[in-house]
């Protein structure tokens, strides 16, 4: 930058305004290059660029103008106009759509109340949700499976599959170059934009929202419906409301146990009564002790010294990310929980925050760790 | 150097076209779908020439549906951030002024996520409410930065450090209030995102784009004469109130433009306008145009590199551009000390 451009140099542009004024002239100026490199031509008004500046805020006029009209219909054309909308605005578009596509896509109600047309065959399917890439190894339907994320890792047979990146910021382009004819989202873990993008795109998108474990086993059948695979669908979930019924039959008579879960030791943080975890314990024979409105309450430690739970659960599918007893016995405030003292640590599998099959396994594990005694001389829920 | 003549602009603008066309053309290729430069040239020549239906509908997707789409929402936000960023740098007199080191961009962020709060499907709200945010925060950073009734560099970038820090704080607490779901897509907006396309057309916000850019230029010349001094400029017959609020108020549009359609995305405000006088010079009658090329390319090459390092998954463009972004400023920054 120093080969061209004019030869005087002064600091700053305060230093060239005094030089200027002590000078008291203002048609020979000397330039300083200072912070904004100032040049010798700036004073000339020959070409004040008021001109273009117009010009441009009467194109702007016209483009907007335009822009309502004719401007995307070349990209209107080009993709599929956005057949499922909001529902209230989308039954006319709907209706129409119906008539079109003839005998071979139906129109569905997703969890979200959303209206989604899949076709009569499912053969292609994209689940953007590690949950739902489990359910579909569950119901038997992997084959149709072409595509999942980066973190579906259960069973291990999902990372094989074709990914389309991460969770939150998958690869529209991936979805789509899978071409599928359903892509899978869930609302516990998926962004509202991507499935907003793809159904722009005249992507068919159903989103699960899973709030209870009955609200999940009822999705999950509904999912089977609509792949085509009613049956498979209500023999698992008949499957697995027996297991959990199993685990009610065990537990029956035995006191609630009172946890702590610890989705994150440092700083604290808990679980409230609006996640999948409350439920899960629940129906593990267990209650938390936190009491709050928020779903991952930052807790205080000292009240948890205060309300002493029987047991700590820490979530771990390897075991190298938890603190171990020896650690925690030796952390100040830890030490003095009656669980730490005794050793009534549970640690059960990341599946317990999963809205899957896998949920269930998580359940009846935790009930054989906090209720030892009630699975002691009984089958029932070991089943499996 | 030679006098500033339209056709010396044409001459500039005619070359950054060009540069911004290469960097289409790449972004256009690259990605986690994989597409050869044939395929390309061949899909775009069908769809220029109307012949949507010979184009196979995957090409047709990943190209008008998603890549083109994106690129030009990069071209919108990249050349609004650069011009906000050469106005606010003339508007300030402070050649380290950007949307995002004054906390405008935070501010802009911090209206649309009020107005996503209380009114969500209201079209134009979260627009207008990133516009508001951008305006109020730049207002209150210049109040706050002036010391003595003169504008200090130091104190101005110390007022926007903290009004920054500040409206985040706010953010964070509102971002409490929300629900996981939309907390997700908060929280990836506001790193700067341009995978999800906005609720208005994009030809719209070109317009605002061009038209905002347009009423800072027809101030061009007498930015020049401001950045001599205010006195100076009076003196020789500049308007400065009328200057000022020309560029105040088309400068923060850009901002919540910008911010509402991609988050807060930094570094571009500030190094697009300094790259371009380097190689331009500082007259704002080629820089202004210059930075919204220059914008525009820095963004569409950075949004490239952000869908395609890790792909499939994609990065937030805002990152890109920081990490990118911050070592090129510090050598500019160090190369200039020298």
């Amino acid at each position: 930058m120093a080969a061209e451009g004019p030869k005087v140099r002064k600091p700053a542009p305060p230093a060239f305004a005094r030089a200027l004024r002590e000078k008291g002239n203002g048609t020979e100026p000397h330039f300083s290059r200072g912070a904004f490199l100032l040049e010798q031509d700036l004073l000339s008004r020959r070409f004040s660029g008021q001109k273009i500046g117009y010009l441009a805020l009467a194109t702007a006029a016209i483009v907007s103008a335009a822009s309502s009209g004719s401007a995307n219909a070349a990209l209107r054309t080009s993709v599929r106009a956005p057949e499922f909308v909001t529902p209230p605005r989308a039954n006319a578009a709907i209706a129409h759509q119906a008539a079109d596509a003839a005998s071979d896509s139906r129109i569905v109600v997703d969890e979200t109340g959303r209206y989604v047309t899949v076709p009569a065959d499912v053969r292609r399917i994209v689940s953007l949700a590690p949950n739902l890439t489990e359910t579909i190894y569950a119901l038997g339907a992997e084959s149709r499976l072409a595509g999942d994320t980066d973190y579906c890792d259960v069973p291990p047979d999902a990372r094989t599959k074709p990914h389309i990146g991460s969770i939150l910021s998958p690869s529209l382009e991936a979805i789509v170059g899978l071409k599928p004819d359903l892509v899978l989202a869930s609302t516990t873990i998926n962004r509202r934009e991507t499935v907003d993008a793809l159904e722009q795109l005249g992507v068919a998108v159903y989103s699960t929202d899973p709030h209870t474990i009955d609200g999940l086993l009822a999705g999950i059948e509904h999912l089977a419906g609509i792949l085509g695979i009613a049956p498979q669908g209500h023999k698992l979930v008949a499957r697995l409301q027996a297991r959990l019924a199993a685990v009610q039959t065990a537990l029956a008579g035995q006191p609630r146990s009172r946890v702590l879960f610890v989705v994150w030791d440092d700083p604290l943080i808990s679980i409230g009564p609006h996640t999948f975890i409350a439920d899960a314990l629940q129906r593990a024979g267990a209650e938390s002790v936190v009491e709050t409105a928020q779903n991952w309450p930052h807790v205080n430690l000292e009240s948890i010294v205060h309300s002493q739970p029987e047991y700590l659960i820490f979530v771990g599918d390897h075991g190298d990310e938890i603190p171990t007893l020896a650690d925690l016995r030796a952390r100040p405030v830890w030490r003095d929980l009656n669980a730490v003292k005794q050793g009534k640590i549970a640690v059960v599998s990341g599946e317990v925050d999963r809205p899957s099959p896998g949920l269930i396994d998580a359940i009846e594990n935790l009930a054989k760790q906090l209720h030892p005694s009630a699975f002691a001389n009984s089958a029932a829920g070991g089943a499996q | 150097m030679q006098p500033m003549t339209p056709r010396r602009i044409l001459g500039v603008c005619a070359i950054l076209a060009s540069a911004l066309f290469v960097a289409m053309v790449v972004s256009l290729r690259l990605g986690a779908y994989p597409m050869s430069v044939t395929s390309v040239v061949t899909t775009l020549y069908h769809g220029a020439i109307g012949q949507m239906d010979r184009i196979p509908s995957d090409f047709r997707l990943v190209i008008f549906g998603i890549r083109l789409p994106r690129i030009a929402m990069g071209i919108v936000v990249g050349a609004s951030l650069a011009v906000a960023g050469a106005g606010f740098q003339s508007l300030l007199r402070n050649p380290l002024a950007d949307p995002y080191v004054l906390g405008v961009s935070t501010g802009a962020a911090l209206g649309a996520i009020i107005s996503l709060i209380v009114a969500p499907h209201v079209p134009l709200a979260m627009q207008g409410a990133a516009f508001v945010g951008a305006a109020a925060t730049i207002a209150a950073v210049y109040f706050l930065g002036r010391r003595g009734g003169q504008l200090d560099s130091a104190t101005l970038l110390l007022a926007g450090i903290i009004s920054a820090s500040f409206l985040s704080a706010v953010i964070m607490f509102l971002m409490t209030t929300l629900s996981g779901r939309d907390l997700r897509g908060m929280a990836f907006w506001l790193m700067g995102d341009l995978a999800t396309p906005p609720q208005i057309s994009i030809s719209f916000l070109f317009a605002v784009m061009i038209a905002a850019a347009g009423a800072i230029y027809t101030t061009a010349s007498d930015l020049n004469l401001i950045l001599t001094g205010e006195q100076e400029a009076r003196h020789l017959g500049v308007n400065v109130a009328r200057v000022k609020i020309v560029v105040y108020i088309s400068a923060s549009l850009l901002t919540g433009l910008a911010v509402s359609v991609s988050g807060a995305i930094g570094y571009v405000g500030l190094l697009v306008p300094h790259v371009m006088r380097m190689m331009f010079g500082s007259d704002y009658r080629v820089l202004i145009p210059a930075s919204a090329f220059g914008g525009a390319i820095a963004i569409v090459l950075a949004d490239t590199l952000a869908r395609t390092v890790v792909a499939p998954t994609e990065l937030p463009v805002g990152a890109m551009t920081a990490i990118v972004g911050a070592p090129v400023f510090i050598y500019l920054l160090r190369r200039r000390v020298r």
